[in-house]
């Protein structure tokens, strides 16, 4: 395997639109097939980013009967923008979903790494024991969720097999209820660290890997040396995709544990669905939301800057 | 620097037998090619010198040591890789220290050695840039000074030159042979180019579907081919194998041509034909240079009549294409005054001629 | 130069060790869903296989009712299982059909050349941070709990997927192929169809496989824009309890088996793909 062939991401097969100089009824074809897209784009991106701008700026809830266009009338200034600063269950909610971000990130990685260096090489049994160990990430989180629920439970497997009493609670307890739902989180998606980490670490070229061998570096130095440089792209790529994911964790936390005992497990994802369907506080959610939006594409324009300066 | 016995090896990747009962002595300083067309267990036989596979059968001694038991980092082997395997992602510098490093050798030695190897393999100059900035010459060298810093008890080369430019190629042809005087290295060197073969090593194994056809030096194994392989893999042009009966005439020995030819032999040919009574078919062999036009120059000379089909000029000399009904003999027109179309009468000397058996391919007679 | 037996021993291990994390919540779930009541809680014993195995679960959910029991489901799975089926292939169609035919033009147009990232961008966003809109929109339009209306939404928040993972697709597609069909006169639209489509099939249906996998796999969006008719099955397995009240196990875990098993399957199928889709073909295994 060449040196470019393991990451598709530092590759372009050929320059991107080969046929940009061509005739103009190719362009006109391309135009009606960006189309579709496009306006799914539009509608999903445009229109409610200028709603949403709106409805924040207001006191509007679908519960009053003013219709959403008539929203002004509730006009509210930057009452919501204000409120969020200082909303100790949405900070709350912030912390705990970086909370979870920190724990189940980094284990998430470090066993996705060591599994993905056991299966480096072939062996009897390889890739029975590789789709078992990737089924968690194929399940439906909210079946996860389920299934962590039913073994959590007080009179669950857990506890039996942990010798614990039946009133020993894991998801209604303040402190357990948020280890579990990190046990989850880390059981269905350390397959998808391993399976990534995996194939960056097969795309460092064996021949290579046999040369520092044979230079007498032992397996430690060599991981460390010449396997792990050269993944940094793939760590990199995982990390931000795992990191991105959890922070929009939802399905996994509802199901098993509503987000509570009482504000225990709130995420901000589970809080937001509280403001909406519970508090109806429409209005609010879009200000945060907004906020969200804002936030994040800053530090995704920085973090691409960043990796452009760096390979350029 | 160790001395090495290949004793009885046989490789199995299940039902497939990649080498067969292989047995090599290699002597201390010595440089051995592996020469064999591709397939024939050449790279396997080297594999399994490094350690990165074990023999299914037999041993291999270092020293009259089996190294078996040793995991492949400890036993201390100079491997130059076909596409090099330079580390890409470290400097020049890190590609030459990497081995070092990782024995921990103090870092004011390791500087002192890198150096001393980087103006010896002459790329001193790019010791500080990204070792995937090097053209493919200079990655050769940086490979091969890679493994030779950790001063490894045996060197091994796995067709080094084939990824090279054919000038570069001759350079560096040359420089190996330098090198391995210099570093007075055991190096075994595998390789299907039998001129890179020829030229370089002291002694050659030639193998061909896994089984060792011949052992020996150069000269050795270009004059005296051991069977019918060696002697058609050997030399350049190829040698004239012709393959037919023999049959008793009229008190002559003629060997009849599956293209409807006859050769009467005679003289130490005839003697080889005949040394073992049980055989029956036999390749006549006899090398380009060797045939020659005009008079008989000795009395057991066999002469021929053919006409020339084709003449290809070889560098200062011209191959001409003799074909005797459906036969056709290659030869050096020594003479320069053929022309396609000629009827011409040629000689096959006697004495300079190989008899093999066409069933075991076993060479007949001898020197 | 085979490892040493300790350190194999110690390798399979570790393996069989991580097989047993993983299949331990996932055996507790297959056969719960095949226990009778007495055997969903440890309260009686911990039973791994179910002592007196029953279709009972799987009755209650497709009939509403199961003999021996005295409760009853007013909405049984039949309804949940058409709308994950129905939104889940729309959305896919949709997504695919969008994602594969954008791709091209940016592939081999050079047209809109920042749309693979501003894709890219609707994929970073928690979806309940721009819920606000899209849940007005729909009510506006009509859309809340239709099929549509969910199949729309599918579409769009998995366009980012197929729209990347196609990109991939087509790149690999030697450009000469076209340029072959291109000099033998067919026109763009013929190359499209006749040349280029029939390369990329494999690639085109591991996408909507993936696709499909995502789609059938949320709960979120349709917890929010369905109300009834259309409610997907992850969330009519949710709402079990809550609508009898009382904690209907085995009947959940039954529910969840059904639910897990489209995506396992197709994950497994298109296995060799899956780095590629999940990572937007970043990278390639």
């Amino acid at each position: 395997m060449t040196d470019q062939a393991h990451t598709g991401a530092t590759r372009t097969i050929r320059p991107q639109g080969y046929w940009v100089g061509v005739a103009r009824d190719g362009q006109k074809m391309g135009f009606w097939f960006i189309l579709p897209t496009f306006l799914l784009l539009l509608f999903i991106v445009i229109f409610p980013f200028f709603m949403q701008l709106y409805l924040s700026v207001t006191w509007w809830t679908p519960l009053e009967g003013i219709p959403w266009y008539s929203a002004w009338e509730v006009f509210s200034w930057f009452d919501n923008y204000l409120t969020l600063a200082t909303d100790p269950r949405l900070w709350g909610a912030l912390w705990r979903t970086a909370l979870i971000m920190i724990v189940a990130v980094p284990a998430q990685f470090f066993l996705g790494m060591a599994l993905a260096y056991l299966f480096i090489d072939q062996f009897p049994g390889r890739k029975l024991f590789y789709s078992i160990l990737l089924t968690p990430m194929m399940i439906v989180p909210a079946v996860v969720g389920l299934m962590f629920f039913l073994l959590f439970q007080g009179t669950g497997p857990v506890n039996a097999h942990l010798g614990l009493p039946a009133d020993f609670s894991w998801l209604t307890d303040v402190n357990r209820a948020m280890i579990s739902v990190i046990i989850a989180d880390i059981w269905q998606w350390t397959p998808l660290m391993f399976l990534i980490l995996l194939a960056g670490m097969l795309g460092v070229p064996s021949d290579q890997l046999l040369a520092a061998r044979l230079l007498g570096g032992s397996n430690w130095q060599n991981f460390v040396k010449i396997i792990l440089p050269r993944m940094k792209t793939v760590i990199i790529i995982a990390l931000v995709l795992r990191t991105v994911e959890c922070f929009k964790i939802f399905d996994l936390i509802y199901i098993m544990t509503k987000g509570g005992p009482g504000v225990q497990t709130e995420t901000i994802s589970v809080f937001l669905y509280k403001q909406t369907f519970g508090d109806l506080e429409w209005s609010y959610v879009a200000a945060i939301g907004l906020t969200i939006l804002i936030v994040l594409s800053v530090i995704a324009a920085k973090g691409l800057a960043y990796m452009a300066r760096k390979q350029g | 620097m160790s001395s090495i016995q290949i004793r009885n090896v046989t490789k199995r990747f299940g039902e497939f037998t990649a080498v067969r009962d292989l047995s090599i002595d290699i002597e201390e300083g010595e440089f051995v090619a592996l020469l064999g067309p591709s397939g024939c267990g050449k790279t396997t036989t080297m594999n399994m010198i490094a350690g990165l596979e074990d023999p299914t059968e037999g041993q291999i001694l270092f020293d009259g040591q089996d190294l078996s038991g040793l995991r492949i980092q400890d036993r201390n082997i100079g491997f130059v890789f076909q596409n090099y395997a330079i580390f890409t992602h470290l400097s020049v510098y890190r590609n030459l220290s990497y081995g070092l490093e990782v024995k921990k050798v103090p870092k004011p030695e390791i500087e002192r050695r890198v150096q001393a190897m980087a103006e010896r393999m002459s790329i001193s100059h790019r010791l500080d840039q990204p070792a995937s900035s090097l053209s493919v010459n200079e990655m050769q060298k940086l490979a091969i000074g890679r493994s030779a810093i950790v001063e490894p008890r045996i060197f091994l080369l796995d067709e080094p030159l084939s990824n090279l430019d054919a000038g570069f190629r001759a350079y560096m042809r040359a420089e190996l042979k330098v090198l391995q005087h210099e570093f007075g290295q055991t190096m075994i060197y595998v390789t299907h180019d039998q001129i890179e073969a020829m030229s370089l090593a002291d002694k050659i194994a030639i193998i061909d579907r896994g089984r060792l056809m011949q052992y020996g030096a150069p000269l050795d194994i270009y004059n005296d081919p051991q069977n019918r392989f060696v002697a058609n893999f050997v030399g350049s042009p190829r040698m004239n194998l012709v393959d037919g009966e023999l049959r008793e005439e009229r008190g002559t020995l003629k060997l009849m041509l599956h293209g409807g030819a006859e050769i009467p032999l005679s003289g130490k040919v005839r003697v080889d034909f005949t040394c073992d009574g049980s055989v029956h078919g036999g390749s006549f062999g006899v090398r380009p240079q060797d045939i020659y036009f005009g008079e008989k120059r000795g009395g057991d000379d066999i002469t021929m009549t053919g006409k020339v089909e084709v003449l290809e000029r070889v560098g200062p000399k011209r191959l001409a294409y003799l074909q005797v009904q459906d036969t056709l003999f290659v030869a050096f027109d020594d003479l320069d005054r053929l022309r396609v179309g000629d009827e011409v009468p040629f000689c096959l000397p006697s004495d300079k001629s190989l008899a093999f058996d066409i069933d075991t391919g076993r060479r007949l007679g001898g020197a | 130069m085979k490892p040493s037996p300790g350190a194999l021993a110690l390798k399979y291990l570790f393996i069989l060790l991580a097989c047993a994390v993983v299949l331990y919540p996932l055996l507790w779930m297959v056969t719960m869903a095949f226990k009778p009541y007495p055997e969903w809680t440890t309260v009686a014993g911990l039973t791994w296989l179910p002592q007196d195995p029953t279709w009972q679960n799987f009755e209650f959910i497709f009939r509403g009712h199961a003999e021996g029991l005295v409760v009853s489901l007013d909405r049984t799975i039949t309804g949940p299982l058409i709308a994950s089926l129905v939104t889940s292939i729309c959305g896919t169609a949709l997504a695919v059909v969008s994602g594969t035919l954008a791709s091209y033009a940016v592939v081999r147009f050079g047209l809109a050349q920042s749309l693979p990232l501003s894709v890219l961008q609707l994929r970073l966003f928690p979806p309940l941070a721009v819920m606000i809109p899209v849940m007005v929109m729909w009510a506006f339009i009509g859309a809340v709990d239709t099929w549509w209306g969910l199949s729309l939404i599918y579409g769009i928040v998995t366009l980012p997927f197929a729209f990347w993972l196609m990109k991939t697709f087509f790149e690999e597609v030697p450009v000469e192929i076209e340029d072959a069909a291109r000099v033998s006169g067919c026109s763009y639209w013929r190359v499209f169809y006749r040349i280029t489509l029939p390369i990329v099939k494999p690639g085109l249906a591991t996408c909507a496989l993936f696709v499909f996998i995502l789609n059938w796999s949320d709960y979120l969006l349709a917890l929010m824009l369905t109300q009834k008719e259309w409610v997907t099955l992850p969330v009519y397995m949710a709402t079990l309890t809550s609508a009898m009240g009382g904690q209907m196990y085995g009947m959940k875990a039954a529910l969840g088996v059904i639910a897990a098993i489209p995506p396992v399957v197709f994950g497994l199928m298109i296995q060799k793909h899956l780095v590629r889709g999940l990572t937007f073909g970043a990278l390639k295994q």
